[in-house]
This record gives structure tokens, sequence and C-alpha cells, in this order.
């Protein structure tokens, strides 16, 4: 599965455009890091845990597990020190929650159009 | 405490409907900021002898059940509200009432770049190892019964939350993720089980536990591969003697610090976790003074053979007092030295049927008693040095 598409991680056009390490971007992913450089609240969309494309995800573009999220958001959830990645039900939920929601970040695969989202550089 | 339970029971479901009624009202903005989510167990044991949970020897017991449900809010991008109720029945020592688990106000302080500062206030969770905020929650628990000479079940009331604030630190570099809590609160200690612990069966009067704090510096890297983590607690219980008692108005200090390590591979895991305890007696009169040192470790290891099933294995050690591991102090006191200790060996398997429905089973090989609850083990004359422990665990969440 993992060959056949690859993912991108794609934000609202309000998002500031900077470079983002890695690490950083798995900050945002897990909730560490709650908000932009421009002080907006992060909203972070992700697919559930067994779709295929949150598995390419979480693999290609954070180079993590999904069990390894699920343990940080669960602890999150239940121990009531903040909130979750909200949870999308399809792909064109995704993009059409990361167009409309500012300070939004989600993923999508390879190509889409729409003028208010765009990639988010990650190295 | 049974009337505000009740209270409680009302609101969370005022709470829930209003949350259900704004979520089919308002757009999408609206149904973004507030988030439900819960989870309901149901354990079931059996033991060659000794109790756990109910009557477990030589039965079935199904003693165990949690539900819990929780919301949360986000008024604004700065602070975020969370509560949630827990009914909890326990074998003998928790009779199954719903409680508030936690009440969080969060507040952001202050925003880095890379991370940020807040505080918490209410009733919060309290940071113990790897496990201890979310025990109760089975999807987040690696076994159907956590290593108890660590996460003990009996006193859980001195570990779950406690009604104070916090002051909480995250910071993220291309090193690894930095998180550190800081809470002071009144801990919910104050059942019998944690007395008879303390100071054996025979104490008539009540503990009252005093402000304590608990801290926890935590470090990350990989997003979470590999976890690091201290945790240091301080807590203080004041004995009120009943008219007669033999015993003055003493008190407890008890004061645990904990090393976790863990690894989160793809398929492999390995987790270990370290507690040295130090225990203080003071003023009780006819105990003369003493303090002794208790110490836990377990080492364990999972292996995912599938991504829905999972294999786990662990040992895990506890003695209540590292200068007497025989228990001769407590056949001095005419009780079984095995109380003084307990070394488990256990093997378990997990499916994760769908996101949402989880079974396991486990079997441990148990030798002491250190760890078994008074409330379900009445006459410790009786229990038993080696015994066999099996348990199956169905749980659901959203």
């Amino acid at each position: 599965m993992s060959d056949t598409y690859a993912t991108d991680i794609v934000v609202n056009s309000s998002v500031p455009e900077y470079k983002v390490s890695l690490n950083k971007t798995r900050a945002i992913f897990t909730m560490r890091q709650r908000f932009w450089p421009n002080g907006e609240k992060i909203k972070v969309f992700t697919l559930a845990d067994d779709h295929p494309l949150h598995q390419v995800f979480t693999k290609n573009n954070l180079h993590m597990f999904p069990h390894q999220l699920r343990r940080v958001w669960d602890r999150i959830t239940f121990s009531g020190i903040g909130r979750v990645p909200i949870v999308v039900g399809s792909e064109e939920e995704m993009l059409e929650k990361v167009a409309n929601t500012p300070n939004a970040i989600g993923y999508l695969s390879n190509e889409f159009e729409n003028e208010k989202v765009r990639l988010f550089i990650s190295q | 405490m049974k009337k505000f339970d009740y209270l409680f029971r009302n609101k969370l479901l005022v709470l829930l409907f209003s949350g259900a009624m704004s979520t089919q009202a308002f757009a999408d903005t609206w149904y973004d900021d507030i988030a439900v989510h819960g989870f309901a167990t149901q354990d079931f044991f059996h033991t060659s002898d000794n109790n756990v949970y109910g009557e477990s020897d030589d039965g079935i017991s199904p003693g165990l059940t949690e539900i819990g449900l929780n919301l949360s809010y986000q008024p604004f991008d700065r602070l975020n509200l969370s509560v949630q109720g827990l009914y909890r029945r326990a074998g003998k020592v928790d009779g199954g009432i719903v409680r508030l688990d936690y009440g969080v106000a969060d507040l952001t302080l202050l925003r880095f770049e890379s991370g940020q500062l807040g505080i918490r206030g209410g009733r919060i969770k309290v940071p113990f190892g790897l496990y201890n905020e979310t025990r109760d929650v089975a999807f987040t628990n690696p076994t159907i019964i956590l290593p108890q000479g660590i996460y003990f079940d009996r006193s859980r009331s001195l570990l779950v939350s406690a009604d104070g604030g916090s002051l909480y630190a995250d910071y993220s570099t291309e090193y690894g993720d930095i998180g550190f809590k800081f809470n002071l609160g009144m801990p919910l200690g104050d059942n019998e089980e944690v007395l008879s612990t303390i100071l054996g069966p025979s104490a008539s009067g009540e503990f009252e536990a005093a402000p304590a704090f608990a801290t926890q510096l935590s470090y990350e890297l990989n997003g979470g591969e590999y976890v690091f983590a201290v945790s240091y607690m301080n807590l203080k219980l004041d004995y009120k003697p009943s008219a007669n008692d033999f015993l003055g108005d003493g008190n407890t200090k008890i004061r645990p610090l904990l090393f976790s390590a863990q690894y989160n591979g793809e398929k492999f895991g390995l987790t270990a976790e370290y507690l040295y305890r130090w225990n203080y007696y003071s003023d009780y009169d006819v105990i003369p003074d003493f303090s002794f040192v208790s110490e836990s470790w377990y080492v364990q290891g999972s292996y995912r053979f599938l991504p829905s099933l999972q294999g786990i294995v662990r040992y895990d050690a506890f003695s209540s007092d590292i200068d007497d591991r025989s228990g001769k102090r407590s056949q001095a006191n005419g009780l079984p030295g095995h109380m003084a200790y307990a070394k488990d060996w256990m093997a378990g398997l997990r499916w994760d049927i769908t996101s949402s429905w989880m079974v396991r089973a486990e079997y441990h090989r148990v030798h002491g008693t250190a760890w078994l609850a008074h409330s379900d083990n009445l006459d410790s004359s009786e229990t038993k040095q080696d015994w066999n422990l099996y348990a199956l665990q169905l749980s659901y969440r959203f």
C-alpha cells in the first residue's frame, strides 16, 4: 500500500510560511506544539488510525508508527491535559476541512486543487 | 460524598446533553471546539489461591468494572476545559460509585515557537511513571493488571488525582521533546484500604491527607520512540485516632522516586521502571518512630505479531522493606512473612478487534502477597505465598 501513493502535509493558506524540521512537525501532530509562530492556535486534522492514508502519512512524513501517535493522543484524551486532532472520515473531508479552517494542518495524497490549501514544508 | 457523586452524575448528563444539542444546533466550528470521549471495561479474574477484585479464589470474579466519560471544550485558544466522570467497582475495595476523575481548567500562559508554558487548576490527574495518569483506561495500559509494586491498586486513592494546581511546560528541540509538570494539591486518599495498608487492619482511626506535591520531568525522542521520565511525590497522611485508640495522632510520610524508560518500536517494545520509596512513621506513641525504604522494579517486553495482535511478558518485583526482604518483621507480628514481598511473572495476549474494541487475557505466577488488598483477603494468615492469577478483559472506547 505504501508504494502506491505518497502523502503531503498541507496547511490552510492562513498559516505563515516557514520551514519546519521533522521533529517540529512531529511536535505539531503529537500536540506538544500547539501554536503557530504568529501565536495562532494550530488546528490538527487526521484520518482514523486504520485508514491506509494515515498509515502512509505516519511512516513517510513523520517517520513514526500509528501506535506511537495513538499512545500520545490517548494520554491527552483521558488525562484531561489538552486536545487531540479532529478525526475526519475521508480524504475529501480532510481537504474541505483544511481549506475552510484557518490555522489548520492535515495531510492529503498526491495532487489536490484548492487555492486555500498549500504544501507544508517540512525537512 | 454520596450526594456529591449523585449531583455530579446529573451534571454530567446535563453537560453531555447540552454538548449533543450544540453539535446539532451550531455549525462545524462549534463541533470542532467540543470533544467527547469515553470507555467501558469489564474484567474477569480467577486465582488458584488468594482473592483479587472480589472472590476469585477457586471461582471467577467479574469484580472490576470501569466506565468513563469525558468532555473537553475550548472556549478560546488559550483556555481548555475538560472533565471526566468515572464509575469504578473493584472487588470489596471500591463499591461502585461515580466520581469526578478530573475537572481541569488549562490556561496557556506563554507561547513559544518551540513550546508552551501553562497552568492547570481543579481536580488534576497525578503524573507518576508511564501509566498513572490514565491508569483506569484499559486501552492505554500494557496489561490488565499494572505492575502492582509501583501502581498499587489498593492505595490508588492517593495516586489517581488531587485537587489543586499545576504548572507545566513543553519544549521541543531537534534532540527531543522535554516535558515538565509540578502539581500541588490535596490527594483524595481517605479510604480504609490505605489505612490498613499503612497501619494494619487493627487501626481504628482515620487518615487525613495533607497537601502533597507530585512532579515529573520527561524526555521523548523521535515522537515517543524512546521515552524517559523521572517522577517524585511527597505525600503526608495525618492520623486521627478514634476514641479509645491504641495509636496516637501520628503521621506517615511517603516519598516515592520513580525512574522510567521505554522503547516503542514498530513491532518490538521494551519498558522498565524502578521505584525507590522512603516511608516515615512518626508520633504514633505506642509504635516507636521508624523509617524504611520500599523498592520495586519491572522489565516488560512486547511484540506485535500483527498490528492488532500483541504479546507481552513481564517480571515485576516488590519489597516493602529493603532491609527486611524476607518479612521477618511481619512474622514477629504474627503475620505471614510473604506479606513483605511479591514477585510476579506474567504473560499476556492483546487483540485490538477494531480501533474501538479490545480483548485480552493474561496469566500471572506470583510469589508473595505484598500487594493483595486487605478488603478482599480479611484473614492474612490464610493467604498463600505462591499462587496463579488468570485475567480476561473486554474493553470499548470512543
